[in-house]
């Protein structure tokens, strides 16, 4: 059995999964046990569907074709079962991100698609769909030395006005393009799958201590027609933003939690702490991303002293 | 909900034709950076990742490929979840019209790659001569013109097909240009509709007019007259200059998207060797689409 620590809570999983935070054995029972069992093609009862999964009740269905079937259980039970030919641990990468992020959702948590790193004692939020540069801009700010907190997914925890953020992060997921223009070879493990050139990649300093959330930013590609910058969304605006960069997103209508996510929305709208991120896309620019972030966040007393 | 492709080989006016539908019923040209389906081209992730729920980044481009004709069953039915933040493609009552660079496949299963009837009604293919794609292809990659007429002629050439970084978006296998255009005329599970980048620039309101019949909405030549008005290339070019256009080249220095929007223009930009070259490799679509 292998544990790990998971967003504050405790994970026992029968398969190794790379990336999470490993943790000691414990004598008390896990929050959430991973196992392999035999997994249903389909669920009885189901009353939400998409071409690879079936929501009925509390249990959750998801069908990655030719990797695995894994079925959610009421948040705290992952049951998989890997296809016929699956390399093994080929699945791993599924169950750590998708699987681990939707059973999060299906608790009740706020979750985002995002990466963090720790400034001073808040956690800075990097949200986007896949692809938006997560990973580059959390390893770029290792290097700077800002700790990495979460590399895929971010938990929250409102306590009051405040929501709290439990962190996940001492491995990056990065494409072998970005470990070379971030000089980060010497960090790089073993790729996420066997036919991915895409790595885990050690982060230089982490933290495991949960802490406030200091400022959410929804990264952007700059356009011709949308230059670089740091914008405060207006309050609608930023409500949706919440909504649309939940870890699965077409899930919090199914799982009743659009209110959920709007109330989180309003308290971080009401503290400044939502902001839209717009920058180059190129490996050259990240410099000025980085330069722009510190800006701004002496600006919002996230960061105090000179540059 | 029913819905037609737009599918065209890379720099053959489907952009324009899009604008062209847009502008339809409109009382002022529509912005160019608010035009419908700015996202939703039927390659785009986020029509992937929302409805698998797990991302396409995860997988291969030959995985994502098997399962695309799922996501195109979805989307071009008009359920599942769609990003609010994305303006939908362009609607005219209940059809909607996706544009694809997408050549017409089969994945290994033995289905076709872009749903087939389960995904749409129809095609509209828009064909453009290739020595001018090669022109235009060249300034849109950043890219010499003899890469240009080599990936045009390439039998594996793709977009977004990289496997060192994820591409913005899933990989389209174009074939060659010929290729491209044959493998979705040949098709035998939709109707398809074939205009000339040519025909429309020398007559925007009867292409217009002809794809609307097509599609089983036909429109009044005065309502194609307005759409047309709004959408000469000399209006898409002065929004670009003022405000940018952001479907130009993301990467690199900035590159006008709408360049010359001319027909022939390869006469003075392509050499007889290059010229030869298009020719002799794609004869076969030239001759079938009227190239002489």
């Amino acid at each position: 059995m292998f544990h790990y620590r998971v967003s504050g809570l405790t994970v026992a999983s029968e398969l190794a999964l790379p990336g999470l935070i490993t943790s000691g054995a414990s004598d008390q029972a896990p929050d959430i046990h991973i196992r392999r069992g035999a997994v249903p093609e389909a669920l009885d009862g189901v009353t939400h569907s998409g071409p690879s999964w079936q929501l009925a009740g509390n249990r959750f269905l998801l069908r990655i074709p030719d990797v695995l079937r894994m079925l959610l259980i009421d948040g705290r039970e992952i049951l998989f079962e890997p296809d016929s030919g699956a390399a093994e641990g080929d699945g791993a990468i599924f169950l750590s991100g998708s699987g681990i992020g939707i059973l999060m959702q299906q608790r009740g948590r706020v979750v985002l698609h995002a990466s963090a790193v720790k400034v001073n004692d808040c956690a800075v939020l990097f949200c986007g769909p896949s692809g938006a540069g997560k990973s580059t801009l959390a390893v770029a700010l290792g290097k700077l030395g800002y700790p990495s907190v979460a590399d895929d997914f971010c938990c929250l925890t409102m306590d009051g006005a405040v929501p709290w953020l439990e962190p996940d992060g001492r491995q990056h997921k990065l494409w072998g393009q970005a470990i070379d223009a971030l000089e980060v070879a010497d960090r790089k493990r073993d790729p996420i799958r066997s036919s991915l050139q895409k790595y885990f990649v050690t982060a230089l300093d982490a933290v495991e201590a949960p802490m406030p959330v200091g400022m959410i930013y929804e990264l952007h590609a700059a356009t011709p027609a949308q230059p670089s910058g740091i914008q405060r969304p207006r309050s609608i605006d930023g409500a949706h933003l919440v909504l649309r960069n939940a870890y699965r997103r077409a899930l919090i209508h199914h799982f009743g939690q659009r209110q959920l996510y709007f109330d989180t929305a309003a308290t971080l709208m009401a503290s400044g702490r939502i902001q839209k991120f717009t920058r180059a896309m190129n490996f050259g620019d990240v410099p000025a991303s980085l330069s722009a972030l510190e800006t701004h966040w002496r600006a919002n007393g996230l960061l105090v002293g000179a540059a | 909900m029913r819905s037609l492709w737009l599918a065209s080989y890379p720099k053959s006016g489907s952009t324009w034709f899009r604008i062209l539908l847009a502008n339809l019923g409109q009382d002022r040209p529509v912005d160019i950076n608010r035009l419908p389906g700015d996202g939703g081209i039927a390659s785009a992730r986020t029509f992937f990742d929302d409805l698998m729920l797990f991302p396409s980044g995860l997988l291969t481009h030959e995985e994502c490929e098997r399962l695309r004709p799922l996501v195109h069953e979805v989307v071009g039915r008009g359920r599942g979840y769609v990003d609010p933040a994305l303006t939908p493609p362009p609607r005219i009552r209940d059809t909607q019209f996706i544009k694809t660079h997408d050549a017409w496949l089969q994945t290994p299963d033995g289905v076709p790659l872009m749903g087939g009837r389960r995904a749409a009604d129809g095609a509209i293919l828009i064909v453009r001569d290739p020595r001018d794609v090669a022109a235009s292809l060249a300034h849109h990659m950043g890219a010499d013109l003899d890469t240009a007429i080599d990936f045009l002629a390439g039998e594996t050439s793709a977009l977004c097909g990289r496997r060192d970084f994820q591409p913005q978006q899933l990989r389209q296998r174009l074939t060659s240009w010929s290729g491209f255009n044959a493998s979705w005329l040949d098709q035998q599970d939709l109707p398809v509709l074939v205009i000339r980048y040519e025909d429309i620039q020398r007559d925007p309101v009867e292409a217009l007019i002809a794809a609307l019949n097509f599609a089983g909405l036909p429109a009044t030549p005065a309502e194609a007259e307005q759409a047309a008005g709004f959408a000469t290339f000399e209006t898409l070019r002065d929004q670009e200059q003022k405000q940018g256009f952001r479907e130009a080249a993301p990467r690199g220095a900035p590159r006008a998207f709408f360049r010359r929007g001319v027909s022939g223009g390869w006469r003075d930009e392509l050499t007889a060797d290059q010229v030869a070259r298009i020719e002799q490799s794609q004869l076969a679509g030239m001759l079938r689409h009227g190239y002489p």
